[in-house]
């Protein structure tokens, strides 16, 4: 196990900095969220998670896909650049880095490779940090998370009183660490345990109980409040929805991809007008069942991780945690 | 333990089972001590459902336009706020009166929930009042059928409400310079998810169908940058202008802490010296000042 002193993480970053853009969660406008690192020495690591998931740097709210220009009977594309920086993510906890797993299998697998998200994906190294608090929402343990230890990273992080414990998991986070030189130092320090959250909810049987109520009255009740707004999907960091449309000017323009939202009714809105989803009561339906069954039916997974962002910010309480342990009680 | 909650209780659960309304809208108990959501009583055995306590934040009367075109009569809870959002739903002809039945609360102002989250339950008492409740003008229902009064004489408001501090956001941002004034909402803006929690919780938005529903109409496109989000901020808060009941309840929702009523409020006060004073939703017959004229309305163009 090796150490890094509290005042020395910002040497570790500048090391890291000259070959990749570190992102650290950084206050901004008075809500967390990963923010370019910037050379200021003073760092908030350990406030909990950030407001938005990190998901935006491998799969960006909007990004351009390529140009077109019309001339006459002619016609060219001019392709975009493809990411080729390196980036570093520093401080992701143990849900969001589940999250990155999950958009893997979204964008990676099942015979399609996303190439916008793969080179960001594939030139990004993520540095963990485990829980030692959490939040009233969250409840990533449910999900067979653990606070204390990070999935699938390359490095995990420890909080102690003094500094951090650095762990190297794969040969790109021993690369990370073999940049530190001076500033680690060896330790057999234990790490401290993990927070465990006290929301929980039993999933066992939920993808199951689902497939048999898509029709259900429960669906009506449940999404009565909601608002039909799309806070909980654009705060999610397995939601990944986008949609694709193009900004013309004369005889050329650009087509982008943006993140879109399935609560909202133009999402499945149909050329002629039909939507097969015309309430809040089929999109939220929508909304659960993707999470609860479509996505573990494909992926083996569920595509929730329990950081609780939904729950903390949606206007009106629609809590995934009730959800679950409604579904599995109603009556078929 | 709490009388206006129990007279709440008492009288969904008379009107349910009378059948005079077909359901009740008031709020529940949610995940949380500090969370009072909404909810939707159809049946009287599920009354003591309903709770009355100061986190009863929500303003319900939107969610009378999800019922318009049902048959059905409709019991809603309101406060001061929650009553000027039907006031203003009726002034647009959203809803007909005579299917709703308005059972008004003189509320003693709600407590910021998130703050609420943040002392922890042991510190409930220190909860501060919720940010929209700090310059209620009318913390008792301007329109109601029938009004729940506490036995206890609790007193009416926690805080006074200083009305004069309703626009002290809005001078702060009036005393920056242009480029100052450009930084701070480009700022505000630049974090906008466009997910449109403040457009949906709104009573004043009841467009059957929203220009930004329509992203390819070439209004407003769906892309997330600086350009389109002010470009939505701005026109949304002109759309609301003269219809804005300053429930506070879009700043409140917004995930991202956008100082949405301080947009709104700069409007309401540039209203008001342009054309008088108005408060929206207070007065059916008092017809807002964008939706009338007069021969001698300012016209200049600022």
């Amino acid at each position: 196990m090796l150490k890094i002193a509290k005042d020395k993480l910002p040497e570790l970053l500048k090391a890291w900095a000259i070959n990749a853009a570190v992102f650290v969660p950084q206050e901004k406008g008075g809500t967390r969220v990963f923010q370019p690192w910037d050379g200021q020495p003073s760092l908030t690591l350990d406030g909990g998670n950030t407001l938005e998931p990190p998901k935006d740097l491998f799969f960006p709210r909007t990004e351009t896909m390529y140009r077109y220009e019309v001339q006459g009977k002619e016609a060219g594309v001019t392709e975009i650049p493809t990411f080729d920086g390196k980036m570093v993510l520093v401080g992701v906890r143990s849900c969001d880095a589940r999250s990155f797993l999950i958009m893997d299998d979204v964008f990676l697998t099942k015979g399609y490779v996303d190439e916008f998200y793969r080179r960001r994906r594939e030139n990004t190294r993520v540095v963990a940090l485990a829980c030692t608090q959490n939040a009233p929402t969250c409840f990533c343990t449910s999900f067979g998370i653990d606070p204390g230890r990070a999935e699938g990273v390359d490095v995990q992080m420890w909080p102690v009183a003094d500094g951090y414990l650095l762990e190297p998991i794969t040969a790109a986070g021993r690369e990370l660490l073999d940049q530190a030189g001076e500033l680690l130092t060896a330790t057999d320090t234990a790490p401290p345990p993990a927070a465990v959250p006290g929301l929980v909810v039993d999933v066992t049987g939920v993808t199951e109980k689902l497939q048999g109520m898509f029709e259900h009255p429960y669906w009506t009740a449940v999404s009565r409040k909601c608002l039909g707004c799309g806070a909980c999907t654009y705060l999610c960091p397995t939601c990944h929805c986008f949609d694709i449309q193009g900004e013309n000017r004369g005889n050329s323009g650009y087509k982008f991809r943006c993140w879109d939202s399935c609560m909202f009714s133009e999402y499945t809105r149909m050329a002629g007008g039909h939507n097969p989803r015309p309430s809040k009561k089929e999109r939220l339906r929508n909304r659960f069942l993707h999470k609860l069954q479509y996505f573990p039916e494909r992926y083996g997974k569920f595509a929730c991780v329990g950081c609780g962002r939904c729950l903390d910010r949606c206007p009106v309480n629609v809590d995934i945690t009730r959800v679950i342990r409604e579904v599995k009680e109603v009556a078929l | 333990m709490n009388s206006i909650q129990e007279q709440m209780r008492a009288r969904a659960r008379e009107l349910l089972t009378e059948g005079t309304v077909q359901m009740v809208i008031g709020w529940e108990k949610g995940t949380f001590w500090y969370l009072s959501p909404p909810t939707f009583v159809t049946a009287p055995e599920d009354c003591d459902r309903l709770v009355w306590d100061e986190f009863c934040t929500n303003n319900l009367a939107k969610y009378l336009l999800d019922y318009k075109h049902t048959e059905d009569k409709i019991a809603i809870f309101v406060k001061g706020c929650d009553a000027r959002g039907i006031v203003r739903l009726l002034q647009d002809n959203q809803i007909d009166r005579e299917r709703v039945y308005l059972i008004g609360i003189k509320c003693p102002g709600v407590k910021d929930g998130r703050q609420a989250a943040a002392l922890g339950e042991e510190k409930r008492k220190e909860v501060p009042l919720a940010e929209k409740c700090r310059f209620c003008t009318h913390p008792e229902p301007v329109v109601y059928d029938e009004l729940l009064v506490p036995d206890g004489g609790e007193a009416l408001r926690e805080a006074a409400a200083a009305a004069e501090g309703r626009f002290a956001e809005v001078e702060k941002v009036e005393a920056m310079n242009p480029d100052e004034r450009y930084a701070f909402w480009t700022a505000a803006y630049d974090r906008c998810l466009r997910c449109y929690a403040c457009r949906n919780i709104c009573p004043a938005c009841n467009c059957r169908e929203c220009i930004f529903d329509r992203s390819q109409s070439g209004w407003c496109g769906k892309q997330m940058n600086r350009s389109e989000n002010m470009f939505f901020a701005i026109t949304r808060a002109m759309h609301v202008a003269g219809r804005c009941i300053e429930c506070g309840e879009c700043e409140r929702v917004c995930p991202e802490g956008i100082p949405i009523m301080t947009l709104n409020k700069k409007i309401i006060k540039d209203l008001n010296e342009l054309f008088g004073e108005y408060e929206a939703g207070v007065d059916l017959e008092a017809l807002p000042p964008l939706g009338q004229y007069k021969l001698d309305d300012p016209d200049e163009f600022h």
